[in-house]
């Protein structure tokens, strides 16, 4: 503003001069006009006098003698006159011719005139328009200057590139600390079949839930990308952050979460296939969202923030009466009819806490028994699921039927994927499909071959 | 090295206030001339207009001496044709000088930077 200011002044200080300088002209232009005004008038005496001279043959006339005396004397030849033509030119001629000498000296006068008020005029409206311009400049008047600051859109774009690069960090952190959880729970596997412990203790160890991620991950029986546990840690881990800041939209198959950019609290819209369009409840969300700030520069709110959709299980929970109570999987036989209505999303989400672990057990599971009957009879293939699991809640039964993952997972690939329940299956398949489909195979092999060489 | 440049600057300066007199005396001559133009035409124009019965004068100092038409109007003529060339002559006068001061003006410019600058360093040193 102090530049803007300065400049002004200077500029100020110029048109002021400019203004002076045509002042000038115009005041020259004047005097100008105003002397020929003086000759004309000359002129018009010397014209009358010249008509009148010789009207009479003789005239008594004062003669002056110098500058202080005076004679008596007599004007004769009224009609002769002496004429000075210029440059020293004299020319003797008749009173008559006198005169139109004189005229024609008039009318070079009056020429002369007319250019002078010509350019007075010009000048004039030259000065009139330099005093707008001292007026604008100066900011009198009604006269604005628009600038535009252009600094804050740098500072915006400073400020994104900057998060951006912060995010890149975190997603690597994000990814060593999956490799880390991927090594630990091959080993806890075989151990901890029980769903909710392990992944409770997962996630709550960490912010990113590669282990949370699994097992609902495994749970979804319907494409085969989505089973693999290990690897699903690696995709929601990149699909959390960049659920959270970045704009991610994944269009495999029917089953669309899209994301969107987040400066505000986000709407998680997850299109279940059928034109069956899912909200999270937008209270809760945005209740979980407040909560949570932009992205990872934050401080870490562990129980508001989702990173993985673990945590919307976490967060989504019923009336709290004393204690939240975490809703039941849509697996559940209750839940199940709900199972495409979006109201009992969180519902159905939350009761996959329980069956995370269950999930990745019976991944393989699944992905046999759907071959058979119960994927392609019902739209819900993990409904058919939870027959089977519900039995099998607490142990695994080591009935591991081995089989190539692709060829299982071709059929399914036809299957009209579940409703809600596998919303962060689904997620976690998409994004996994992206990641490593080749990966997930030999992983898999490796774990349940753990499995039964154990058993052997 | 300063004071050096200075002598030199003030050399230019004083060339070219010289060179600036130049041209405006040139200009200024080349005014009469113009105006001397045009009141010989008003008089070619008057000694046309006048027949061979008036006598026309031609004013040497305090005498009026008698002229003929005819010699007058060829004297007149003659008088312009003079003046144009004059006016012609200061024209391509006038051109020069002012190139030459335009010159010039570069040149003190430039010895007025490397003074600057001179001095500035100058400065700095002490």
């Amino acid at each position: 503003m102090a530049e803007k200011g300065k400049m002004s002044n200077e500029h100020l200080g110029g048109v002021a001069r400019l203004r002076e300088e045509q002042e000038k002209v115009v005041k020259d232009c004047e005097s100008r006009i105003q002397h020929w005004k003086k000759l004309s008038g000359d002129y018009e005496a010397l014209n009358d006098r010249l008509k009148t001279l010789p009207d009479q043959l003789s005239y008594d006339i004062t003669v002056p003698f110098g500058p202080l005396a005076f004679m008596p004397g007599k004007l004769v030849h009224t009609n002769e006159v002496t004429a000075l033509l210029g440059d020293n030119w004299f020319a003797k001629c008749s009173t008559k011719q006198a005169q139109k000498i004189v005229d024609h000296r008039m009318k070079y006068v009056k020429s002369e005139m007319d250019d002078l008020s010509k350019t007075m005029k010009n000048f004039e409206a030259r000065v009139g328009l330099t005093k707008d311009l001292e007026n604008i400049s100066s900011g009198k008047g009604d006269y604005i200057d628009i600038r535009e600051d252009s600094r804050n859109i740098e500072a915006a774009v400073t400020k994104g590139r900057k998060r951006i690069e912060e995010l890149w960090a975190r997603l690597d952190e994000l990814e060593k600390l999956e490799q880390q959880q991927d090594d630990q729970d091959r080993l806890s596997d075989n151990a901890d079949m029980n769903g909710d412990m392990n992944g409770e203790e997962s996630s709550s160890s960490e912010e990113e839930k590669e282990a949370d991620a699994a097992p609902p991950v495994n749970g979804q029986s319907v494409k085969p990308s989505w089973t693999p546990a290990p690897h699903s840690k690696k995709p929601p881990c990149k699909d959390s952050i960049a659920e959270e800041d970045d704009e991610e939209e994944e269009g495999h198959g029917l089953p669309t979460i899209l994301f969107s950019h987040t400066m505000e609290p986000k709407k998680v819209r997850i299109n279940t296939g059928k034109n069956t369009m899912l909200k999270f409840s937008e209270r809760k969300e945005q209740h979980s969202k407040k909560k949570k700030k932009n992205g990872l520069n934050n401080g870490h709110h562990e129980l508001h923030k989702i990173t993985t959709p673990v945590d919307i299980y976490r967060l989504f929970v019923d009336v709290k009466n004393g204690e939240p109570i975490p809703r039941k999987s849509i697996l559940k036989s209750r839940s199940r009819e709900n199972s495409v209505c979006s109201d009992t999303s969180e519902s159905s989400a939350a009761d996959f806490d329980e069956r995370r672990m269950i999930g990745r057990s019976f991944s393989h599971d699944d992905t046999t028994h759907s071959d058979t009957s119960d994927g392609l009879t019902e739209e819900d293939s993990p409904t058919a699921v939870p027959l089977h699991p519900t039995s099998r809640f607490e142990a695994f039964s080591g009935t591991v039927v081995e089989k190539d993952p692709m060829p299982t997972a071709v059929p399914h690939l036809t299957l009209a994927p579940p409703a809600l329940p596998t919303i962060m299956e689904r997620k976690q398949e998409e994004v996994v499909s992206e990641v490593a489909p080749p990966q997930e195979a030999p992983k898999r092999v490796s774990k349940f071959k753990a499995a039964r060489l154990q058993q052997k | 090295m300063a004071e050096a440049i200075q002598k030199k600057l003030k050399v230019e300066v004083e060339k070219y206030t010289q060179m600036q007199k130049d041209v405006s005396k040139s200009v200024s001559a080349r005014q009469k001339l113009e105006t001397q133009l045009a009141e010989n035409n008003i008089v070619k124009e008057e000694l046309d207009l006048l027949d061979t019965k008036n006598t026309v004068y031609k004013l040497i100092g305090p005498v009026l001496v008698k002229q003929d038409l005819d010699e007058a109007k060829a004297t007149v003529t003659k008088r312009l044709e003079y003046i144009n060339g004059e006016i012609q002559r200061y024209e391509t006068l006038l051109k020069d000088l002012e190139n030459k001061s335009d010159q010039h003006r570069e040149l003190l410019s430039g010895l007025q930077q490397e003074f600057q600058k001179a001095q500035g360093m100058a400065v700095g040193k002490v």
